[in-house]
This record gives structure tokens, sequence and C-alpha cells, in this order.
């Protein structure tokens, strides 16, 4: 449960990230049709539904689910983020980690334990660190704030997922761009563009995870999936689960809100 | 006794009520742990009667209760008590007559805020307050006044700076370590950046500390400096955490001069740090430390009972540690740390761990502690120990 808690820090950047809704078996997937002039470029497209879950800043709670063939584990979070650069993380369940905070400016990490009374200050190599059994990785939480400039995009088509006119999007990483993903097939309502489903391959092709987007709904005026579900592709009952029990957008939080001394005191 | 099983009671079941969402601005929460250990002395336990060392075994069971009560009264002011009982049962308690006495002993600083409830043959039940104290904080102004932990450790494993509070590596079980008596202000200048006076009770100046600590951030690494007097010495630190590339590099030196034309030696000590999380959630951890204070022909066995302070953390000279922990799956973790001294007697530390997420605020650990060190006899194990351990909080 270390590392989980190790990485905790990143989840507040998580709601830029790619996401979709129920999960939509191949079969259900119809209406396909060809791109047209009219609609807006990939590029825009993916930039639109990257601003709509990002906000100036924003604070949410948290209830993230690990579920394993055998068991589950539940965890409870408070975070408050401005922008890519910083954010705030505080544990508040279970009981063991409750107050446990994580704290992050630009590329600093520190950690607060509480029982020690005692900040520790994290190598940047953890930033790198897989997370939590594989189905979140670093580069889902992290890459995030590059799903705009790191990727080439292009429109596949149309499609529908349940009820939900989707673009279909094809992103390949620029040959510089600090991605470990060979391409990633992204699904974006057109209504309200929503994440509603994104498909991640690795370098030869393979399906390494999806990551769903569930419970779409209005939080503090955005319409957004409330639930983001992670599945591995080859792990049989694998799977974790975001829930944002609430979220605030573009409650102003100054730089200095994210400091030592906060990362403290919050509660 | 009574009243201290009423309060253990009352604390653990007030804890659940927390769960509801009502503001209050009283907390309390803890756990309850048990220990098997289990001893083992190869020709390195003293028997009296024979006047030798001996080989020997020892099975003992601790309980451990840990309740910490906060109380905000309002938003400048917060209260905090931390009551920490053990009960100890076994063959090494019933083998030292001294237990209850030596436990005590250890854990008090100024104010006397411990008991021991029992102390009879095999058994030892004792209880102490290790956090009691007012915090006062105004915006970036914060006080404190009581038993606290002054914790100015910056480095990973070994902390030189660590004045007020020093602890034992080999001490995993007293995970919030002790406090000491003292008032501190800080003041903070910044988002990592601080500057703090503190200063312990005493009536002797002899076993005062009183210094100042300034924190401060640049280039991206966290740094501090510490001036100050310690228990008869003068005392001039400092200390950095950062990177080197992607690892984490850390460090901390501390340099006693005494105050007078004592007997003593100006003492230094100073360790150097590095971690590094593969992507594969490995976690490896390199660090050594010289401590000046330390001996190069001393046996192992004392790795458990020197006297431990910011001026002597580790009984040897030089010491060099490695450690790697990997979550084997998300609730499973293994790990070992090792720390050798390379002395005249090769002392070697082997600290294998193992532990286990039941479910959710419940965790079992193993734990091995193996000291070796070269003797008259060979390069010889003389002790061992086992801890079985089991957790919950609440």
């Amino acid at each position: 449960m270390k590392r989980i808690l190790l990485l905790l820090f990143l989840l507040p950047f998580i709601n830029g990230t790619l996401i979709a809704e129920k999960g939509f078996p191949k079969n259900k997937i119809h209406n396909w049709s060809y791109p047209t002039a009219n609609d807006p470029t990939a590029k825009e497209i993916i930039q639109k539904a990257d601003e709509k879950m990002r906000g100036e800043s924003n604070i949410a709670t948290i209830k993230m689910t690990i579920i394993r063939p055998t068991w589950e584990r539940e965890m409870t979070l408070k975070s408050w983020a401005k922008g890519t650069e910083y954010s705030l993380t505080l544990v508040t369940a279970p009981a063991r980690d409750k107050g446990t905070a994580f704290l992050k400016r630009e590329k600093e990490i520190w950690n607060w334990q509480p029982t020690i009374d005692r900040t520790i200050k994290m190598p940047p190599s953890m930033m790198m660190q897989s997370w939590m059994g594989s189905d979140f990785t670093n580069d889902d939480l992290v890459r995030e704030s590059s799903i705009v400039t790191d990727y080439e995009h292009e429109l596949l088509g149309t499609e529908t997922l349940e009820d939900r006119n989707c673009y279909k999007i094809k992103m390949t990483p620029k040959p510089d761009a600090p991605v470990v993903w060979g391409e990633i097939i992204i699904w974006i309502s057109k209504d309200e563009y929503l994440q509603l489903k994104s498909e991640f391959y690795d370098e030869d092709g393979y399906l390494v995870q999806t990551i769903y987007g569930k419970q779409v709904r209005e939080m503090d005026g955005r319409v957004i999936p409330s639930v983001l579900e992670v599945v591995p592709a080859d792990e049989e009952g694998h799977k974790t689960r975001l829930e944002y029990l609430s979220l605030d957008f573009n409650e102003p939080i100054q730089p200095s809100f994210f400091s030592i001394q906060n990362m403290k005191r919050v509660k | 006794m009574k009243r201290i099983l009423l309060l253990m009671v009352l604390g653990m079941s007030l804890a659940p009520l927390q769960a509801q969402d009502e503001p209050r601005n009283w907390t309390v929460n803890g756990y309850l742990k048990n220990m098997q250990t289990l001893l083992f002395f190869n020709d390195a336990y003293p028997d009296l009667s024979q006047g030798k060392l001996v080989d020997t075994f020892f099975q003992d069971n601790l309980i451990h209760n840990r309740l910490n009560f906060r109380w905000y009264p309002d938003d400048n002011w917060t209260v905090r008590a931390d009551l920490r009982t053990r009960v100890f049962y076994g063959s090494f308690v019933q083998a030292s007559p001294g237990y209850g006495d030596q436990v005590d002993d250890v854990n008090n600083d100024y104010f006397d805020l411990s008991h021991v409830i029992l102390n009879e043959r095999a058994w030892v039940m004792h209880t102490m307050l290790d956090r009691l104290y007012l915090e006062y904080v105004n915006d970036k102004l914060e006080v404190r006044l009581g038993r606290q932990r002054i914790n100015w450790g910056i480095s990973t494993v070994w902390n030189p700076n660590d004045i007020f509070n020093a602890f034992a590596f080999t001490d995993f079980d007293y995970e919030e370590r002790p406090g000491s008596d003292a008032l501190r202000v800080k003041y903070y200048t910044g988002f990592a950046s601080s500057v703090e006076l503190a200063v312990s009770m005493f009536d002797d100046i002899d076993e005062a500390t009183m210094a100042g600590l300034w924190r401060f951030n640049k280039w991206s690494y966290d740094f501090q400096v510490l001036a100050g007097y310690t228990r008869g010495d003068w005392a001039l630190g400092g200390g950095w955490a950062g990177n080197l590339g992607d690892a984490g590099l850390k460090g901390e030196f501390t340099y006693f001069l005494p105050v007078q034309d004592s007997d003593d030696d100006p003492a230094f000590a100073a360790t150097l740090g590095l971690d590094y999380s593969f992507s594969n959630s490995l976690y490896a951890s390199l660090g050594y430390l010289y401590n000046s204070e330390g001996g190069i022909r001393n046996s192992i066995t004392g790795l458990f009972a020197f006297e431990l302070s910011a001026r002597n953390l580790y009984p040897y000279r030089h010491a060099l540690f490695a450690q790697a922990t990997y979550p084997v799956t998300p609730l499973f973790n293994a790990g070992a740390a090792v720390i050798y001294s390379p002395v005249q007697v090769h002392a070697l530390f082997v600290n294998p761990t193992l532990t286990y997420s039941i479910r959710a605020n419940w965790d079992l650990d193993l734990i091995g502690q193996l000291a070796f060190d070269q003797e008259a006899e060979g390069y010889r194990s003389p002790l061992q120990a086992v801890f079985f351990r089991l957790k919950w909080s609440f």
C-alpha cells in the first residue's frame, strides 16, 4: 500500500486525463462514419476536451477503489490543484494513513508524515514509478498536460458509444515526446466534449489498458464523467476506480497555498 | 490502572464516531498492536550465575496501544495528547529484573509523564504521554509548548541534526519516535522555508538543548542550517535534500564542540544518502554515516544498548547502509536493509521485512534483525531477533 501513497500527489492531475463511459463492448459500437469538413480538427477537439476537465484550479474529494479478483481496497482523498504545476493531496481514509499529505510544486515533491512530525523530500524518480500495481500508469496521470502538445492527432471518424455521438481520434506521440505509448485511440463525445473511452497501445501495437469514463453528471456547472475506471488489458478481474465525490472548478487558489506549512495544516 | 484502561476503552470507542461527517473540534485515533518476539543469543547472553556468556533463547509478547487526542478549540489553538501504553510479557522480561524501570527510564524527558503500572515476574505494563502540547498558530507563526517531537532531521536513515530527540534505527516499533519537553517558535518565510528556535526544559545547563534552525529552498533543493547548544556542546550543523538526476540526494552533518575544556573531544557526525525508485516500483536507498564517536572494536551486541544521541547515532565509526523494498503485490511488500561497518569487527546488521495488508486497517509484519561481527572465535551472529506483528489502526 505504501507505493499507492507515494504517488497520490499525482491524483489532482487526473482530471484532464482520458476518460470514457460505461464499458462499451466493441459490438455495441455502430453508426461509424468518415470525418467531414464541418468537423473541428482533431487537435481542436482534444484541446476542448482537455480544457473541459481542467479549470484554472480545482478542489476535489475522491474515492479510489482498487479492485482485484480476491480483494478490494478503498481510500479517500482530498486534493487541491492549480494548473499542472501545483497540487496538494491529503489522505482522509483509511485510518492508518489518515493525515498523510503530498505537496507538489513543479518538479519538487514533499511528503508529510503526521505520526513522526516529519516532512520528507521525495526523489524525482517517484514520478516515474508505476502506479499501484499498474492499473494507472504514471503516464496516465502526469502526461496529461501534454495530450495537446505531445501528440499528433488524427480524426479517424465518428462512432456512437451507447447513446453519445463521439469523435474517434488517433493520437501518435511526437518523436521526442516523453511518452511510453505507441498510440492512443480516444473517443470524445460531440455534445459535451467528454473523454469517454481511451485505449492505450504499446509500441508493438498491443492494447495495454483501457480507461473508461462513467456516470456523466454535472459537477460545479460542468457536465463530466464522475467516475474513471482503468482496466488493464491482460489482467482478468483487475480494475481501479476513481470516483469524484465532489469537484469544484475555478475556486481561486494562490500559489502560496501550496506550501509545506499548509501540507501539515489542511483538514 | 483502572483509569488508564478506562481512557483506552473510551478512546477506542470514540474513534469510530469520527467516521460521521459532522464538523467536530476534536479527534481521536490510534492503533492496537500485538507483537511476538523471538530473541536468540549465541554465546552472547550474560549469565550471572555462570559468570560467562551463554547461548539462550527468549520468547516475549507485547501488546501496544496508542491513542492520539487532538482538540481544536478554535482556528489558532490546538491541544494534543498522545498516550502510549504497552504490556510486555515473556521470558526476556522475566530474566531482566529491572525491565519496567528500564522501559520507564528511556522514555522520559524533563517531566515524568509515565508510569509503570505493573512490574511482576514476567509482566510489565507501562504507560506514558509521549506528546502533550499546546500549539498556537497565527498565519506564518507557529508556537508549541510541551512534549513534542522536534524533528530536525532531513536525511533518510541517520539524522545528526536531530539534536532534540534522536531515535534508534533498530527501534522500528516506535514509528512516532520520542518527544522532548520544549518550547518551539517557528516562522514560515516561504513555501519551503522557515526559521525556528527551540529550547528544551532543563534544571541543569548540562542537560539543556537550545538551538535555531533556518530552512530554505534554492535550486530545487531544500537546505537547512542549525546552530545552538546541546548538553555541554556547541552544535553547528546543516543538511540538504535534493536530487541528482532522478535520484534523491540527501545529506546532513553536525559538529559538536565542548563548551568547556572537558575531557570530551569535539565530535563530528555526517551522513550522505541516495535513493531511487525504479519504474517497476523497486525502491533502493544507499547511505553512509561517519560517526567520530563510534568505535571500531566493540561488539555488535552493543547495537541495542548504546547511549544514543545526535552526537552518537550508531556504535561504529563508519556505517554503510543499503536498503531495497519491493511491492510484490499492492498488499504485500518485501524489503531488506543492511548496515555494514568497515571496521575491525566488520559489524553487520541485517534487517529483512515482510509486510502484508490483511484488510483495510489491518497489517501483518514479519521482521528480522540479525547482528554479525568478527570476534576472537571468528565471524558469527551473536544476536538474532524475529518479530511478528499484527496491527489494527482506528
